[in-house]
């Protein structure tokens, strides 16, 4: 008498997801003093704004973006890191028949490749969701950090004008105008 | 009443081969000569004398009718002896310095593409590319850019190191090797003359083709496509641009002068000119994205390198040796108004930034 069996395969697969996007620019800083005077300038801004030195760059990360500065050479890179550990879990279905079509073995064989492979896909989406994730999060906080970075040289820049002005005479009279981003300096020389 | 000699005789094959030659020296239409390419015919041992004789002719007439329609003949000025010389390619340059010598291996190829069909052959034809005189490399450039119009036997061409290590081949059509991982080749023998010679009559023929390039761009749907075309014409524009200054020739860059400032010939031009075809949203990360469009502007990089070479002229004194050669830059730079079109380049490359800044 022919047997039929129902064949189950259960498959897991854990996995530590990451993905990361990431911008690089230049910061374009004037050079109204020597450059390692600017660099030096450039950090004491950066760290104000709550930067820390490492390695001679200026790091800080929050909500998962990193904003690194060289301050010497004015490279920026801006990167948004995600990591997630994901646990998947799929079973697979199947009959095998003990006199004639597929044995259990090869079934089992058989459903254990399907399931690996659905697990396989489904890992493949959950990575591009994370890295969905991570390039969204970097293009929302690139206006912000676009304007601090422009904030903080721009600050360098007046405060590189004042010094520069002190070395050339004794400043008489300064008036900066925040709206107007101007600062007119006297100087007597 | 003197009779005029009997017109040669030349057999099937000759006649082929002397047929598809006028093609490559654009005198007989594609379509009458790309049946003959395609065809097989069997190889004789030899040519005739008469049919050597009209290949002969044919060449030099044609090479030199060439060169003189491609920009010979105008009066214009480039570097002689480090100093600017004014006048045709003939009256900047003796006659006997503006010699073509073609190797045996000219002809050899001549036999071979009439005899065999080029997109199935294999082993492609080959020969070693010291052996090839700047002569023959013209041929083999005039062979491929009257060949690739067919893209299959273009492809089928580029096989040989004969095309692929062929400089002026990947100057005047670089998308042709966008994807492909082969390094460019040295522009030496194009530097030297008589190949410098050839890319001073050769700069209009460049311009076009350049200009063709950029504006075909923003044509292009495929991020991927846009994104190869775009790292081999960086690679081809950094190898020539190194090259030509090395050899004390900036001046044969004036097809990219030219190029840039007609493209850049309106004040506000956007990214989207060489970026607006892409279709779809390209790859997700955003750093893959910007690299894409980084390098679809390949060519306006240049100006930063052209730029440098305008301070550097600017800084030269009378003393120095090159002092004619880098006022003769400057007056070319003024010539293209060339500050203007370097800052427009700066501004659309800008645009492009997220981190604007500065």
């Amino acid at each position: 008498m022919s047997r039929a069996y129902r064949i189950r395969v259960k498959e897991r697969l854990r996995q530590d997801l990451s993905a990361s996007d990431e911008v690089c620019a230049d910061l374009e800083v004037l050079e109204i003093l020597p450059g390692d005077q600017m660099a030096e300038l450039l950090s004491k801004e950066l760290k104000a704004r709550g930067f820390e030195e490492k390695d001679g760059e200026l790091i800080r990360s929050k909500d998962g973006v990193t904003v690194i500065v060289d301050p010497n050479s004015g490279k920026v890179s801006v990167r948004a890191e995600k990591e997630e550990k994901v646990e998947l879990e799929t079973e697979k279905e199947g009959w095998g028949y003990d006199d004639v079509g597929p044995q259990g073995q090869q079934i089992r064989r058989q459903l254990s490749e399907q399931a690996k492979a659905e697990l396989e896909r489904r890992s493949q989406r959950q990575q591009e969701r994370l890295q969905g994730e991570a390039t969204e999060q970097l293009e929302k906080v690139m206006g912000d950090v676009r304007k601090e970075l422009s904030d903080a040289v721009n600050a360098v820049t007046r405060e590189a004008l004042k010094q520069k002005a002190a070395q050339l005479g004794q400043i008489k009279e300064m008036t900066e105008d925040p709206e107007a981003g101007s600062l007119t300096i006297k100087v007597e020389v | 009443m003197t009779e005029s000699p009997p017109p040669k005789s030349v057999s099937r094959f000759e006649a082929n081969l002397l047929r598809i030659l006028r093609f490559f020296l654009k005198h007989v239409p594609a379509e009458q000569a790309m049946r003959l390419v395609h065809d097989r015919i069997d190889r004789p041992k030899c040519l005739s004398a008469d049919a050597v004789a009209l290949v002969r002719d044919s060449l030099a007439k044609g090479c030199v009718l060439y060169l003189v329609r491609a920009g010979a003949w105008k009066r214009d000025r480039f570097v002689r002896d480090a100093a600017p010389k004014f006048g045709r390619l003939w009256e900047r340059s003796p006659v006997e310095r503006l010699t073509l010598s073609f190797s045996p291996h000219t002809l050899d190829f001549l036999m071979w593409i009439t005899a065999h069909r080029p997109k199935e052959e294999r082993p492609i034809w080959r020969v070693d590319g010291k052996q090839l005189t700047v002569a023959d490399r013209l041929l083999f450039f005039l062979a491929y850019e009257a060949m690739r119009i067919d893209a299959e036997l273009g492809a089928a061409l580029r096989l040989s190191p004969v095309f692929s290590d062929n400089a002026l081949i990947w100057l005047a059509h670089p998308n042709d090797f966008a994807g492909e991982t082969h390094t460019v080749p040295s522009f030496d023998a194009w530097l030297t003359e008589p190949g410098s010679l050839i890319l001073e009559a050769l700069q209009p023929v460049l311009e076009h083709r350049w200009l063709e390039i950029e504006r075909t761009k923003g044509q292009i749907g495929d991020w991927t496509q846009l994104n190869q075309q775009g790292q081999v014409q960086t690679r081809v524009m950094d190898a020539f641009t190194q090259a030509v200054d090395k050899a004390g020739r900036r001046d044969l860059v004036r097809f990219l002068l030219a190029v840039m400032s007609r493209v850049l010939a309106t004040p506000d031009l956007a990214p989207t000119f060489w970026t607006g075809g892409l279709q779809g949203t390209g790859p997700q990360r955003l750093a893959d994205r910007l690299e894409i469009q980084r390098n679809a502007l390949a060519v306006l990089r240049q100006a930063e390198r052209l730029r440098g070479w305008e301070r550097q002229a600017r800084r030269t004194g009378y003393m120095d040796e090159d002092y004619a050669a880098s006022k003769f830059w400057l007056s070319e730079w003024e010539r293209f108004d060339f500050t203007t079109v370097a800052d427009r380049a700066d501004r659309v490359l800008q645009q492009l930034e997220p981190l604007r800044i500065g």
